[in-house]
């Protein structure tokens, strides 16, 4: 079995743009997995080989996180594409799951945009130690320099350069590496042929202060170094060690450049990826002890302890679901029976393969830490799998995001329809957050999801991939009502004029609660609701909660209690206590002061100075609470708080506003009160609705 | 407690005069040795302004957005818990409404810019401040012009600004105000001067009042900064 120190699980994350999926396709070139290079919007209509999926090839974007293998000098290297779009936030979170370490790809020119600040972020709350790549230096306008300053300004990165370019734009001939002080060009029609020479003497100079600058910021991690440096003998051993110590503790980013469409510095950024990022081992993973209240467990990395794999990733292939798991602890091996912790169901290992892209290789067993495919294993993406039912752990936690937006989506033909219910079968299996249903009053189909983008791209996928031709209707932001006091209620259900009479009589207070959805608690002391009819209260009040009275959105927060009650010896039923539970909910709720709430988002948007007031302006328009603005150089990043149902239609708001110059993101942030006047609005709207 | 009793009890509001932005209290310095708890005294500062239904812009050099709100959080849940505010969730959705921060980095701070963008923001009323806290500006490389540019500034759009600045070390560096360095010399310029220094035998920080009116001074003894929470209060031991 490999050795699991010589395993690196990456991501490559980027801005758009920035050459995620070129890169990719060098890194897989030169790691002799292919052996032709296609560009993305390639002429010859190949198309990279990472982005699998059609739609992905149209927009040159990259959605899906596809995982793919391949060796570097000795060390197996799992990438995992990740998504660069916000919007697919369950998707960039698992992806940042599996992954130990991250390449941080910037353009030259481009530099730190809006997308990196937040993929960024979201890589420190997950503890993913990263390098940074810059690359495109052979464009016009490249500038590392800048780059370098902005990942230290933007994004708080000890960012120190490892390497110097040798020339810029046009004219780059390679790169001197600051390690080991030597200047290395790539020849060859594919830059295949590495040579190694002298540092030209024209790059001395500034070599010299570029070493000794990163010589400073590295020995922090080393005293060893540190004591080598006043001595003025360093080793090569010793700061490759250091800039490893520092680049797993976060405290210290190793910046390489080079082009990858022009063939450049992709070797050496290989080299640093098995150099400086960590292994399986390196990094604290924790498991969730569903047994105690989802304590967390730090995993063993050990491949002859219990398994423990996470399945992040479905695929719908040729020869059915094809599922990538992460292995934590354990071995997995084929014909081994594993079980899946959330549904508790066995199954056995049919197939285990190792996936390149759209390729795949048989292989008979995956140790710890490694990542691969199994096939035709009946889960969901998120599932947790052991190697027994006594051993209950979980990868995840059970707990997934509400969504926030949805859309009704109708068939134009029957055919559509078959394909739409497949495809939609395979989308909420894939994703948690994305889920569907049919409403009753209207028997459309309601899709709801993280964002506008997000729903988008699965109705293309839908259209492109199953051959589903939708109508799509307006989307519809997830408005939830909640109560704000306590309020009683006593209701009686009569019936009682011929044929078999109803009768319940239910009375007890509902009351706001700060966490949670929904608890029923049950005071009945005295038998005066028997036994048998307390679960039917309990259902009652939940009906209650799907549709709230004031504008028919889903009510949460509601502790609802029964204290007392009556029942008829002959008449009384189980239909008869819900209808109770019922009327008293609607009794009480009116009472209770219920309130509407609508989901608020975190934007943060990005433009040159001169607009920062049309901006500001234009976001409080929306009904926005800025929470402040960010200068750096020519550019300022605006925060703040934003109603989803008012950020419509933004991204052409503001392209207008700024003349093309400025972007934004958006993240969900948490549901709040919705004003007097707009609650008004609503009110008045679902009034309307209701009596048509 | 309620909201308007937490306003009458906030022993901050000695400290900042009669009105916002009357001649007499317009401007303000904290200063401290580092990590001695200005920020914390600019945020209380605010907060009270908040309180009072007041608007408040934030000016912080050198440090990241999330950071400064973080402070303002913090430093609200603190109060709120310390007297058992009523409604402390609406109040403080409410009050942050109201406040706004505008962070530069150390090198890209200017006057200019400053009050380019206070011009921006009132233009397009998304704020019209009352008070406005100045936390990080560097006094060592600034001009004296820039803070008499920035008084005018204060004046005209009828602001109370409060800064804060670290002192530098050495006893030789106060001048014969008291006032430290680097801000020796410029003490004509503020209203009210305060250090924040540790009392001897004791963890807590004594607000020092080397310039202000009357009323100040007097308040000034009795306040303390308690070393935990960095939470100005009257009652420290």
């Amino acid at each position: 079995m490999r050795d699991i120190t010589k395993v690196r699980n990456i991501g490559i994350s980027a801005h758009i743009d920035s050459g995620k999926t070129t890169l990719t396709e060098r890194i897989l070139f030169y790691t002799q997995r292919i052996h032709a290079i296609h560009e993305v919007r390639g002429k010859d209509g190949v198309g990279a080989k990472m982005d699998s999926m059609e739609l992905e090839r149209e927009r040159g974007i990259t959605i899906c996180s596809a995982a793919t293998y391949c060796d570097w000098k000795d060390h197996a290297i799992n990438i995992i594409d990740t998504p660069g779009h916000v919007d697919f936030t369950i998707e960039v979170e698992r992806a940042l799951r599996v992954l130990d370490g991250a390449v941080l790809i910037l353009c030259s020119v481009g530099g730190v945009q809006s997308q990196s600040i937040t993929v960024n972020r979201q890589m420190t709350r997950y503890r993913v130690p990263r390098v940074a790549f810059i690359n495109k230096c052979d464009r016009t306008g490249a500038n590392p320099d800048r780059v370098i300053k902005q990942l230290r300004d933007k994004l708080a990165l000890n960012a120190v350069p490892i390497q110097v370019p040798m020339g810029l734009e046009g004219d780059m001939q390679g790169l001197i590496d600051l390690v080991r002080m030597k200047a290395i060009y790539f020849d060859g029609e594919n830059g295949d042929k590495i040579r190694e020479e002298e540092i030209p003497t024209q790059y001395k100079e500034e070599c010299d202060i570029k070493r000794e600058e990163m010589l400073d910021a590295v020995s922090m991690f080393s005293d060893e170094l540190m004591e080598a440096v006043l001595e003025g003998t360093p080793t090569e051993e010793m700061i490759m060690a250091a800039i490893r110590t520092g680049t797993l503790s976060m405290e210290f980013t190793p910046v390489m450049m080079g082009t990858a469409y022009k063939n450049k510095g992709v070797q050496l950024l290989l080299d640093a990826v098995v150099s400086y990022l960590p292994c399986p081992p390196d990094v604290d993973n924790f498991a969730l002890d569903l047994d105690h209240d989802e304590a967390e467990v730090k995993v063993s990395n050990n491949s002859s302890d219990p398994l423990l794999a996470l399945a992040f990733k479905l695929e719908d292939g040729r020869y059915g679901q094809l599922t990538y798991v992460r292995t934590y602890q354990g071995t997995l091996k084929k014909g081994d029976s594993i079980v899946n912790v959330r549904t508790g169901k066995k199954a056995k290992v049919g197939r285990l393969v190792r996936m390149h892209s759209d390729d795949m290789e048989e292989i008979d067993e995956a140790g710890s830490g490694d990542i691969v495919a199994l096939f035709g294993i009946d889960c969901a993406s998120g599932d947790t799998f052991t190697s027994g039912s006594d051993y209950n752990f979980s990868m995840t936690s059970m707990h997934v995001p509400a969504p926030v937006i949805s859309l009704s989506i109708t068939p134009v033909d029957n055919k559509a329809q078959d394909n739409m219910s497949k495809a939609l079968n395979r989308f909420t299996k894939e994703d948690p957050t994305f889920k569907t249903f049919v409403d009753p009053e209207t028997m459309e189909t309601i899709i709801s999801g993280m964002g506008e983008l997000h729903l988008d791209v699965y109705v293309e996928r839908m259209k492109r991939e199953y051959k589903a031709e939708v109508t799509v209707g307006a989307p519809q932001v997830a408005y939830r009502e909640t109560i704000t006091q306590k309020a009683e209620f006593n209701y009686t259900h009569k019936k009682q004029t011929g044929g078999s009479g109803q009768f319940g009589r239910v009375a007890g207070f509902i009351e706001p609660m700060e966490e949670g959805e929904y608890e029923f608690v049950d005071k009945i002391v005295g038998g005066s609701v028997p036994r048998e009819y307390i679960p039917s209260c309990d259902k009652g009040f939940q009906k209650c909660l799907d549709k709230g009275a004031l504008v028919g959105a889903h009510v949460t927060g509601v502790r609802c209690t029964i204290t007392d009650g009556a029942s008829h010896a002959v008449d009384s039923s189980d239909i008869a206590f819900q209808l109770a539970a019922i009327g008293g909910f609607k009794e009480a709720y009116g009472k209770a002061k219920p309130m509407i709430m609508e989901p608020i988002m975190k934007v943060a948007a990005e433009g040159p100075s001169e607009f920062q007031g049309s901006i500001m302006g234009s976001l409080n328009q929306r009904r926005g609470i800025i929470i402040g603005t960010n200068e750096e150089d020519a550019y300022t990043v605006i925060e703040a708080e934003v109603p989803l149902s008012e950020m419509f239609g933004y991204s052409t708001d503001l392209r207008s506003l700024t003349q093309g110059k400025a972007e934004f993101t958006m993240e969900f942030a948490a549901y709040r009160q919705v004003p007097k006047s707009v609650a008004e609005e609503l009110i008045a709207k679902a009034l309307k609705n209701k009596k048509q | 407690m309620l909201k308007k009793d937490l306003i009458e009890k906030n022993p901050i509001r000695h400290l900042k005069g009669e009105s916002d932005a009357k001649e007499s209290s317009r401007m303000g310095l904290v200063m401290a040795q580092a990590g001695a708890g200005k920020t914390a005294l600019l945020v209380q500062i605010a907060l009270d302004t908040l309180l009072n239904d007041k608007q408040v812009v934030h000016v912080s050099v050198g440090q990241s957005l999330d950071k400064t709100k973080l402070w303002y959080d913090d430093m609200f849940k603190d109060i709120a818990e310390g007297c058992k505010l009523e409604n402390a969730g609406e109040i403080h959705d409410a009050i942050m409404r109201n406040r706004m921060i505008i962070t530069f980095n150390e090198s890209k701070f200017s006057l200019a810019k400053l009050e380019e963008r206070l011009h921006d923001l009132m233009q397009q009323n998304v704020i019209k401040p009352s008070c406005m806290v100045v936390d990080g500006f560097d006094f060592v490389k600034t001009e004296r012009t820039v803070l008499e540019g920035l008084r005018e500034m204060a004046k005209a759009m009828d602001l109370q600004i409060w800064f804060s600045a670290v002192c530098s070390d050495g006893a030789d560096s106060q001048g014969a105000t008291g006032v430290p360095a680097p801000c020796k010399g410029m003490e004509d310029l503020f209203n009210t001067v305060v250090l924040l220094q540790p009392v001897p035998q004791s963890d807590c920080l004594e607000l020092k009042i080397i310039k202000g009116s009357a009323a100040v001074s007097k308040c000034g003894k009795l306040l303390k900064l308690d070393p935990q929470t960095l939470m100005i209060r009257e009652d420290c031991k």
